[in-house]
C-alpha cells in the first residue's frame, strides 16, 4: 500500500499534465469553477459553444437544434415508465475538473472492489475505475501515446470530439448530423444543442485499423458528461472495431444521459461497434439510477459496406436505445446482436431498425432479453424494405427469458415490406428456464444460482461470441453478477 | 391527410343529435341507452382522436369516416332481391338463415320454422323480455375507439343470438349481410352472440354487395360471450365490392374451459380493417384465431389482434396469411398480453405473407407483452415470395407459370382453411380461394353460404 501512495505522490504532476490536456485547448482556470447554472436557453447554448471555443458553424448547428428541440415533446411510445424530467433543473455545462477521488484502494467501497475482482479487472485498472485514476492514468497516458503514434502513422484520426472540431473541422463539418439529424427525435435534438464531448474516429481509404479502438485507452472519454457525441467514419475499404463502455460498474451523478453515435461506412468498408453498458441501475427498490436515452445509427453509404452492432446492456435504470443501420449502398450488410439484462426495477426498451434502401442488402438481428426481479424488458424493432430495394434478405430472432413471476418481457417488432423480392423472417419466443435443465445441473452438484448463470450464458452465447475476446470474458461474468440474487 | 380530422366524426354526431326524434321512433329502451351513450362518447373521443403512428392512411378511422355517408336512421326498407341473388329460400337449405339488408334484420321462414329449442336468433329491436337484461349488459360493454362510438350513436338494429345452457345447436346459424343502396351509405351493425354454460354454436357471417357502384361503409361490431364450458365457432367471410369499406371490431370474453374459434377471410372488398379483442378470463380456455386475405388491385386489408390472457392453463393459436397482388396493401398487428396471473399460458402466433407484385406492400407487427414467467409464447412472421425452385420445377413438368403460381398460392393458404372444422365451409372455401386466385369475380355461384346449392351433409 505504501508503494501505491508513493506512486500517487509521484504522479501528481503527471495528473496535472494529463488533465490539463483539456484546459490547454480553451479552458482557463477560472472556468474550472465556472458551472453554468441549471437551466437551458439560447444563452446557455451560446455559452457552451463559447467556452469550448467552437467555430461559428457549430454554434449555428447547436442553435438550430435547440430551437427545434423547443418544439418537441419527450417521446412516450416506448414501453417505459419514465418519471417526468425537468430539463430546466439540469446543469448543461460543468467545466471538467479533477474529482476528489479516494486516495487508496482502502477507501474504495469494498463491494465495488469485490465486483472488480470477480470481473477479473487488473489492479491498475481497478484503481482508475474507482476514481483514483493515478497509476492507471500514468498507464493509459503511455498506452494512449504509443497507440496514438502508431495510429497517426496510418493516418487514423482517433481523438476527442472537441479536439476534432479544432484539428479536423472540415471532416467533422462534412459528417456531423448526416446520419442522426438534429431533427431526428427529442433527445437527439437536445444532444445536438448541448453535447459536451465524445469521440471522433476517421479511418482513411484502404486502412485496416490494427487494434480495437477502445475508450479504455482514452482518459478524455472520462468526464465527458451526459451528452456524449461519437462520430465514426470509415472511408472506402477501411475497417475498424470500436469498443464503447466497460464492464465495470460506472457510477455517475448525472441521471440523464442522452448520447448520439453516428457512423458512416463508405464503399466496401466495415465497422464493428461493440458496447458493454453497465451504468448504475439504481437500488433494488428502483431509487436512483441512470436514464440512458441514446440515439445510435449508422449509414452504410457505400456499396458492399458492413456495419455490425453488438451490445450487452446490463445497467441503467431506464434504457431507450435503438442502434440502427441505414443500408443504402448496394449489397450492404447490417447486423445487430444484443443481450439486454434487466433486474430489480430496471426498464429497458431496446432494439434496432434496419432500413433497406439499396438492392441486395441483408441484415441479421439477434436479440436476447433476460428479465428478472420486477423489471420490464422490451425488444422494439423495425425492418423496412423500400420499394426499389431488390433482393433484400432479413432474419430476425428475438428471444426472451423470464426469471421471475413479476417481471415482464415484451416484443414489438414492425416489418414493413414494399418490394416483392424481399425475404423477411421474424421469430420470437418467450419462456422461462426449464426446470429440467436446472434439475440436471443440481444433480451434477451445481447449485441453482450457478446453474442459472450457466444456462443464461449459454442462452446469450450467440451474441457474446460477436464481442471482441477481452470484452467477452468480462461480459460473461457480468451477466452472472447482474442476475445475482434474482432467483428466489 | 397528415393531421387528424375530427370533422370526420363530428358530422355523425350532428346527424345523431339533429335526428334524435327519428332515431327514437319505435326504438326499444336498450337501443335508446346505446344511442345516447354512444353520442356522448363520440363527442369526447372525436376531439381526443389521434391516429396511431405508422397506421396505413386508408385504414385510419378519420379517413374511413371522412366521406359524408348517409345513415338509414329512418329505417327505410331497401329493396334487396334476396331470393333472386341468393335463392336463400331453398327449402333444403341446411342452415338457420337470416338476412341483414344494410342494417335491417330479416329472418327467413326457414329460420323461424326450424329454430331449435334453446336458440334465440332475433333482431335487437325485438329481444324477448327475459333476455333484455342480458343483451343490455352486453351492449354496455362498449368499444374504446371513436368509430365504435359512431356506430353506437347510430345503431338502429342488429342481431341477437343466444344459446341456452347445455344446448348444442346442430345447424349453423348463417347471417347474410347484403348492402344495397342507391346512395353512399354507412351501416352500423351489431351482432351479439351469447353462448351460455356448456352451449355449443356455429355462426357464419358473410358480406355481399348488390349495388357495387355506390360507396358503403360497414361499421360492424361483434360481441361474443363464451360462458364456462361453452364452444363457439365464428366464421366471417367478406366478399363485397371495391367501394364497400369495412371497419369491424370483434370483442370476445371467454370463461373457464371454454373454446372459441374465430376465422375471418377477406376474398374481396374495398378497404377493410378488422380488429379482434379477445379476453380470456377463465382457466383452461382454448382460443383459435385465423384468417386469410387475398388482396389485389387497390384493396387494403388490415387485421389487428389483441389477445389478453388473464387466466391459468390457457392455450391460444393464431394463424394469419395474406397474399398480395398489384397495388394492394396489407397489415397485420398481433399482440398477445399475458397477465401476471396467467400462469401456464401457451400462446403461439404466426403471420405469413406473400408479395406477388412489385408494388404491393405488407406491414407486420407481431407483438408479445408478457408479465409472467410460467409461459410458453412464440410468434413468427415472414414476408417473402413463392419458391422460385418450386415454380421452376412445375414449369419443367409442363405447368404454365401462372398456373403454377396459383397452385402454390393455394397451397400456401391451405393450412388456414384446413383449420376450419366446419366441413361444408371448408370445402366451400377451398373452391372460393381457387376461384378467387384464378380471377373469377364474386357472384352468387361463389357465395360462401352456398345457400343456392344443396350442401352435402357433414
Amino acid at each position: 500500500m505504501k508503494e501505491t501512495k508513493e506512486k500517487t505522490e509521484d504522479g501528481q504532476d503527471v495528473i496535472a499534465r494529463a488533465t490539463s490536456g483539456e484546459y490547454k485547448y480553451g479552458f482557463t482556470s477560472d472556468i474550472d469553477t465556472d458551472i453554468i447554472p441549471a437551466g437551458l436557453n439560447e444563452d446557455v447554448v451560446r455559452r457552451i459553444s463559447q467556452l469550448k471555443g467552437e467555430p461559428e458553424w457549430l454554434l449555428e448547428f447547436r442553435l438550430k437544434a435547440f430551437r427545434y428541440w423547443l418544439t418537441l415533446e419527450p417521446p412516450t411510445w416506448a414501453h417505459l415508465d419514465i418519471p417526468p424530467i425537468d430539463f430546466q433543473a439540469i446543469s448543461y455545462y460543468a467545466a471538467p475538473k479533477k474529482k476528489e477521488g479516494p486516495k487508496s484502494l482502502d477507501e474504495v467501497d469494498p463491494q465495488l472492489l469485490d465486483t472488480f475482482n470477480r470481473l477479473g479487472i487488473p489492479l491498475e485498472e481497478q484503481k482508475a475505475l474507482s476514481g483514483m485514476a493515478v497509476d492507471a492514468v500514468l498507464d493509459s497516458v503511455s498506452v494512449r501515446t504509443t497507440h496514438r503514434e502508431r495510429l497517426a502513422e496510418m493516418g487514423i484520426v482517433f481523438c476527442s470530439f472537441s479536439e476534432a472540431v479544432r484539428e479536423y473541422p472540415d471532416l467533422v463539418r462534412k459528417y456531423l448530423g448526416k446520419v442522426v439529424s438534429y431533427r431526428d427525435n427529442f433527445y437527439a435534438a437536445l444532444n445536438s444543442a448541448v453535447f459536451s464531448d465524445g469521440s471522433f474516429v476517421y479511418i482513411p481509404k484502404g486502412v485496416r485499423c490494427p487494434m480495437e479502438l477502445s475508450t479504455y485507452f482514452r482518459i478524455n472519454s472520462a468526464g465527458t458528461g451526459q451528452f456524449e457525441r461519437t462520430l465514426i467514419v470509415a472511408d472506402d475499404e477501411a475497417y475498424v472495431s470500436y469498443l464503447e463502455g466497460c464492464t465495470a460498474p460506472m457510477r455517475d451523478e448525472n441521471q440523464l444521459h442522452a448520447a448520439i453515435v453516428e457512423i458512416i461506412v463508405e464503399e466496401r468498408a466495415e465497422v464493428k461497434y461493440s458496447t458493454v453498458q453497465n451504468w448504475y441501475a439504481g437500488d433494488a427498490e428502483g431509487r436512483g439510477g441512470v436514464y440512458n436515452f441514446v440515439t445510435k445509427r449508422g449509414l452504410c453509404r457505400g456499396d458492399y459496406s458492413k456495419l455490425s452492432w453488438t451490445q450487452v446492456e446490463t445497467g441503467s435504470a431506464i434504457t431507450w436505445k435503438y442502434p440502427s443501420c441505414i443500408l443504402a449502398g448496394e449489397g450492404s450488410v447490417g447486423e445487430f446482436y444484443s443481450v439486454a439484462v434487466t433486474n430489480n426495477r430496471q426498464q429497458a426498451d431496446t432494439g434496432t431498425k434496419m432500413i433497406h434502401i439499396g438492392s441486395n442488402t441483408s441484415s441479421t438481428i439477434v436479440s436476447k432479453g433476460i428479465s428478472a426481479g420486477h423489471s420490464q424488458n422490451s425488444y422494439r424493432g423495425l425492418v423496412k424494405v423500400a420499394p426499389q430495394a431488390e433482393g433484400v434478405r432479413n432474419y430476425t430472432q428475438c428471444d426472451s427469458l423470464l426469471l421471475s413471476g413479476t417481471c415482464g418481457a415484451h416484443t414489438f417488432p414492425v416489418i414493413d415490406v414494399a418490394n416483392n423480392s424481399a425475404v423477411v423472417e421474424h421469430e420470437a419466443t418467450t419462456s422461462k428456464i426449464s426446470e429440467d435443465q436446472i434439475f440436471y445441473c443440481n444433480q451434477r452438484g451445481i447449485p441453482t444460482e450457478e446453474a442459472i448463470a450457466l444456462i443464461v450464458n449459454g442462452y446469450a452465447k450467440e451474441v457474446m461470441n460477436k464481442l471482441p475476446m477481452e470484452f467477452a470474458v468480462e461480459a460473461q461474468k457480468l451477466l452472472a453478477i447482474t442476475l445475482e440474487g434474482s432467483v428466489g | 391527410m397528415s393531421s387528424s380530422d375530427s370533422g370526420a366524426f363530428a358530422q355523425y354526431l350532428d346527424l345523431a343529435r339533429s335526428n334524435a326524434d327519428v332515431l327514437a321512433k319505435g326504438r326499444p329502451a336498450l337501443l335508446g341507452d346505446l344511442n345516447a351513450a354512444g353520442a356522448n362518447r363520440l363527442e369526447a373521443l372525436a376531439a381526443a382522436y389521434r391516429p396511431a403512428a405508422g397506421e396505413i392512411n386508408a385504414c385510419r378511422l378519420d379517413t374511413l369516416l371522412a366521406p359524408d355517408y348517409g345513415v338509414n336512421i329512418a329505417r327505410v326498407p331497401m329493396q334487396a332481391d334476396v331470393a333472386a341473388s341468393f335463392r336463400c329460400g331453398v327449402p333444403q337449405l341446411n342452415s338457420l338463415l337470416a338476412v341483414v339488408v344494410n342494417d335491417i334484420f330479416r329472418p327467413t321462414d326457414t329460420l323461424l320454422r326450424n329454430m331449435p329449442d334453446g336458440l334465440t336468433v332475433c333482431s335487437l329491436r325485438d329481444i324477448p323480455a327475459q333476455f333484455t337484461d342480458d343483451a343490455a349488459a352486453m351492449l354496455s360493454d362498449t368499444g374504446a375507439s371513436v368509430a365504435d362510438a359512431v356506430a353506437d350513436a347510430l345503431t338502429t338494429d342488429g342481431v341477437y343470438i343466444r344459446v341456452a345452457p347445455h344446448t348444442e345447436v346442430e345447424k349453423a346459424v348463417q347471417i347474410v349481410n347484403i348492402f344495397n343502396s342507391p346512395v353512399a351509405m354507412l351501416t352500423p351493425r351489431r351482432v351479439l352472440i351469447h353462448a351460455c354454460e356448456g352451449a355449443k354454436v356455429r355462426v357464419l357471417l358473410c358480406d355481399h354487395t348488390q349495388s357495387p357502384a355506390t360507396a358503403h361503409l360497414s361499421l360492424q361490431q361483434i360481441q361474443i360471450r363464451v360462458d364456462a364450458g361453452a364452444d363457439v365457432e365464428f366464421y366471417d367471410i367478406e366478399e363485397s365490392s371495391a367501394a364497400t369499406h369495412r371497419l369491424s371490431t370483434l370483442r370476445a370474453v371467454q370463461q373457464r374451459d371454454s373454446r372459441l374459434t374465430v376465422n375471418s377471410d377477406y376474398l374481396s372488398g374495398g378497404t377493410t380493417r378488422n380488429e379482434f379483442d379477445i379476453r380470456v378470463d377463465g382457466n383452461g380456455a382454448y382460443t383459435s384465431l385465423s384468417g386469410l386475405a387475398i388482396i389485389s388491385g387497390e384493396q387494403v386489408c388490415s387485421n389487428n389482434v389483441v389477445l389478453r390472457h388473464n387466466a391459468e392453463h390457457c392455450t391460444s393459436r393464431q394463424l394469419f396469411k395474406n397474399a398480395l397482388y398489384d397495388n394492394a396493401r396489407g397489415a397485420f398487428g398481433g399482440r398477445i398480453i399475458v397477465d401476471e396471473a396467467a400462469r401456464y399460458t401457451d400462446a403461439a402466433q404466426t403471420n405469413r405473407n406473400i408479395l406477388e407484385s412489385a408494388d404491393a406492400r405488407m406491414e407486420a407487427s407481431p407483438q408479445l407483452e408478457i408479465y409472467c414467467d410460467e409461459v410458453k409464447c412464440s410468434h413468427g412472421a415472414t414476408t417473402g415470395q413463392l419458391d422460385e425452385r418450386a415454380l421452376f420445377y412445375m414449369q419443367t413438368r409442363g405447368i404454365p407459370r401462372d398456373e403454377a403460381k396459383r397452385m402454390l398460392t393455394q397451397a400456401f393458404m391451405v393450412d388456414v382453411i384446413d383449420n376450419i372444422s366446419f366441413e361444408v365451409l371448408r370445402q366451400r372455401l377451398h373452391i372460393l380461394v381457387e376461384k378467387r386466385l384464378s380471377g373469377a369475380s364474386a357472384d352468387c355461384s361463389t357465395c360462401a353460404t352456398a345457400c343456392h346449392t344443396q350442401p352435402t351433409e357433414e
